[in-house]
């Protein structure tokens, strides 16, 4: 009994051993915000075809990708919410500063679950008694959570709403809350508000700071001219349709 | 061959004890927490004076001044515990083979059966510990810690779990096993009748300190002082003041009376008259003076007194009874001033549930004087 | 459906837990048999990790072993990979399971009667093999129970993991890491059925433990 057990653990080890095994292809490692994974992955399948490279897709929230970055994880490409993670990492020496670009300028939208009866089309409807939880991202740390602090704030109703707020981790988090309709409305990104859960209105730009979202080739990356290409690309005319569709506008396209 | 000399603090007690014993049993006596068993875990290595120095068969176990301590599992010794501590996820023949370990497959089989023979524990050998009575379970710690063949033998309690007449058998057979085996032990108990029966020396603790060390012989007989007496359970501790001391005889006045004790033949005590001294009489040797045959003159009766049977205990073969002096004054121990042990025979035979009063007289041999300790 | 996270979880959670059987054993007999200065101090100090929340616990890791850190340099000069490999996740695992093994085991050795071990002292045994022969014959249901637990917490990591080892597809993604990736991603229906892996291959894993327990007495 004893030696079946063993025999167990050992092929279990073993196959497990293989799983890990390296492909011989060259692979690109993207790390990206967790908002880009729709876009992405369509995105990364028309890069594979073309280059023959494998492309592996981390998303994440961008602070937490950013700390990984910073001590060492194996990203070749960085695709941040913001500008002000890879202006920290490019102060530390983690990325490549001729490679900083801008890949989209984001957008918030205020969102409602699809079978919601409130009517909440401005910022200021948020006041109303009916509307008993609101979530945004967490302002501490994701772009998008900053974004709406600033929209709710150019807007009066920050310091009214604070006491109704739901932080998500992320806006995938956020949109969650707004889709299970754990809050009866939120602030997300465009770029994932098509969810079939919910429906939204956007929200004006003026409102907050620039939602830049900056990219940049990390230094450690022993393929920086793969990385390079894979930006590229996601700014060229592969890429840009794919983006638009998703709501990743550059400030040619509003 | 065993020197032992130890001191140890412990928060709220210290022992500070040392005595000396040849190839012998020797009883540890005392009341619990008087230091006995923290002894034998000195003796054993599984505790460590502060300071001191032991010496068993010419070998070093422990010496402060030089920093040797030899650990436990070097001392070559026998351990039996209280409760016996036996293993009891192995069988009785495992527990008794344990410390054979690091001899061959053949001799540790035949070590194991021969003492499995010894003991009668050959038909247990499979068991496990918890399916065996108090009596088996005693003879396996035995077993288990002659098997190794020790140079010292150590027993906390060995019969103290058991019940009187099992611990009755029990002594006997043990008291057996430890003539056969002829070498140094050394025996915890709180019990005097065990330490008397097993023991050819006994070692008196109270309150971590050594009151007395001696062979057993000599311990009821000349009980080093008032304190080892009591210990001792000895009856008739009395308070009395010397009149006069020779080497032979010291004279002492107790309720008015004047009585004769002879003096330690070893130690001639001569206190000086009017010292308060303590003395015991022997209950089991007052006699009670038959009362048809007075004998030839009132003189020819020593320490004789009179007095009243107040009460009596039935002590199953005997009766103790307790008698009241004449002579006026507060009685020595309650309302009674002595203790006197009675045959049950004697008892009927001379009508004492009727008859109350009696003289009685006693040897100067029974009454003993308790030096000061 | 990707097998690699359900494969890549085991692979971790056993070494991880072999690994937390190395380290956690010794120092739980020391907790359970030796009082020192400090003694306190280092319980409080296995128990940490579970009461730390596992995000910051894996951040204080990344920044020890990762490419900045001490260990992670020294490693690295001796051509060694930590961080953001699947041996991190070993050590996220064990970091977060170790407590389990250590409090569940030192309970069991406590509860072994001291005079057996001292009979056994007695009898000329070393304290390594008084261990092997006496304390731990007679406390292995608490150890087994609490390398049941750090298994099953190793296998179900994933705060730390994400810190330390990251979610890399195809290296570093263990089950729960992908389950949240699918969840993430709104792709339910995988996200569904790798759970049902996951619980079913766990509970077949711990029913054959369960047997294999039954079996020893």
């Amino acid at each position: 009994m004893f030696r079946i057990v063993v025999l167990g653990i050992f092929s279990l080890l073993a196959a497990a051993g293989a799983a890990s095994a390296q492909p011989k292809q060259p692979v690109l490692t993207v790390y990206g915000a967790a908002d880009l994974s729709f876009a992405f992955r369509e995105i990364a399948l028309l890069f594979e075809r073309a280059t023959g490279a494998k492309v592996v897709l981390v998303l994440g929230s961008t602070g937490t990708l950013a700390k990984q970055i910073e001590h060492g994880a194996p990203a070749d490409v960085f695709f941040a919410a913001n500008a002000s993670f890879v202006d920290d990492l490019q102060s530390k020496g983690a990325v490549i500063p001729g490679t900083r670009m801008l890949y989209a300028q984001g957008r918030i939208v205020l969102a409602v679950p699809r079978g919601s009866k409130l009517r909440v089309e401005r910022l200021e409807d948020l006041l109303g008694a009916e509307v008993k939880r609101v979530a945004i991202a967490n302002p501490d740390h994701a772009p998008y959570g900053r974004a709406a602090q600033q929209a709710l704030q150019a807007a009066r109703v920050w310091d009214a709403l604070k006491p109704r707020l739901v932080y998500g981790e992320n806006i995938r988090h956020t949109l969650q809350f707004i889709e299970t309709g754990a809050v009866d409305a939120g602030i997300i990104a465009l770029s994932i508000a098509d969810a079939p859960g919910v429906r939204h209105v956007p929200i004006d730009p003026a409102l907050h700071a620039p939602l830049n979202q900056i990219a940049a080739v990390v230094k450690r990356s022993g393929r920086p001219e793969l990385a390079m290409a894979f930006v590229q690309f996601v700014n060229g005319p592969e890429g840009r349709p794919i983006m638009k569709r998703y709501g990743f506008l550059l400030p040619g396209d509003f | 061959m065993l020197s032992l000399s130890i001191y140890k603090e412990l928060p709220g007690f210290t022992l500070d004890a040392a005595w000396e014993a040849g190839d012998e049993v020797v009883a540890l006596f005392g009341a619990s927490g008087a230091g006995k068993t923290l002894t034998l875990q000195c003796l054993a290595g599984l505790a460590r004076p502060d300071r001191g120095r032991i010496v068993v068969n010419d070998t070093v176990f422990f010496d402060a001044a030089t920093g040797t301590s030899i650990p436990s599992r070097r001392r070559r010794l026998g351990y039996v515990f209280q409760g016996y501590a036996l293993f009891p996820h192995l069988s009785v023949a495992e527990n008794v083979a344990y410390g054979l370990h690091d001899r061959g497959r053949e001799e540790r089989r035949r070590r194991t059966a021969e003492m499995l023979d010894r003991l009668g524990l050959t038909a247990l050998a499979e068991r496990r510990p918890r399916e065996l009575s108090g009596g088996q379970q005693q003879r396996v710690a035995l077993g288990r810690a002659l098997a190794v063949d020790p140079e010292l033998l150590l027993l906390d309690e060995p019969l103290s779990a058991l019940d009187a007449p099992l611990r009755r058998q029990l002594r006997a057979e043990l008291m057996g096993v430890l003539r056969e085996w002829g070498k140094a032990t050394v025996l915890v108990t709180h019990d005097l009748a065990e330490a008397f029966q097993l023991a050819d020396r006994v070692v008196i603790y109270d309150e971590g300190r050594i009151v007395q060390v001696a062979p057993k012989s000599e311990l009821l007989l000349r009980p080093a002082s008032e304190l080892v007496a009591r210990l001792l359970g000895i009856r008739n501790i009395l308070q009395g003041t010397v009149v006069k001391a020779t080497p032979e005889i010291i004279e002492l006045s107790w309720r008015g009376y004047v009585l004769e004790a002879i003096n330690s033949p070893t130690r001639g005590y001569l206190p000086s008259p009017g010292t308060p001294v303590a003395f015991f009489i022997r209950p089991e040797y007052v006699r009670l003076i038959r009362k048809d045959r007075p004998g030839p003159d009132p003189g020819h009766h020593m320490n004789r007194m009179e007095g009243s049977v107040v009460r009596e205990v039935d002590q199953g073969t005997n009766w103790t009874l307790l008698v009241r002096l004449d002579h006026a004054g507060e009685p020595a121990q309650g309302d009674y001033d002595l203790e006197i042990e009675v045959p049950k025979l004697v008892y009927e035979m001379l009508e004492i549930a009727r008859d109350r009063r009696w003289a009685i007289s006693m040897h100067r041999g029974s009454i003993q004087v308790l030096p000061a300790a | 459906m990707d097998p690699f996270p359900v494969l890549l979880s085991f692979q971790v959670s056993l070494v991880a837990t072999l690994l937390t059987l190395l380290l956690g054993l010794p120092v739980a007999w020391v907790l359970a048999r030796r009082r020192f200065p400090g003694h306190d101090l280092v319980e409080a100090a296995v128990v940490l990790p579970l009461v730390l929340p596992p995000t910051v616990l894996g951040y204080y890791l990344l920044v020890v072993i990762g490419a900045r850190g001490p260990v992670g340099q020294l490693l690295g000069a001796l051509g060694i990979e930590l961080a953001f490999t699947w041996r991190a996740a070993v050590l996220a695992a064990c970091v977060g399971s170790v407590a389990l093994l250590v409090k569940a085991a030192q309970a069991g050795f406590e509860s072994v009667d001291r005079r057996l071990e001292q009979a056994a002292r007695t009898l000329g045994r070393s304290e390594w093999n008084i261990f092997w022969s006496i304390t731990l014959p007679l406390s292995w249901r608490a150890v087994f129970a609490g390398t049941v637990l750090a298994f099953c917490r190793a296998l179900g990591d994933f705060g730390i993991t994400l810190m330390v080892a990251g979610s890399i597809p195809g290296l570093t993604q263990t089950m729960p890491l992908a389950i949240y990736d699918y969840v993430q991603a709104n792709q339910m229906r995988e996200a569904n059925l790798l759970s049902l892996v996951a619980v079913a291959t766990a509970l077949l894993f711990l029913l054959g433990l369960g047997r294999l327990a039954r079996l020893r007495f």
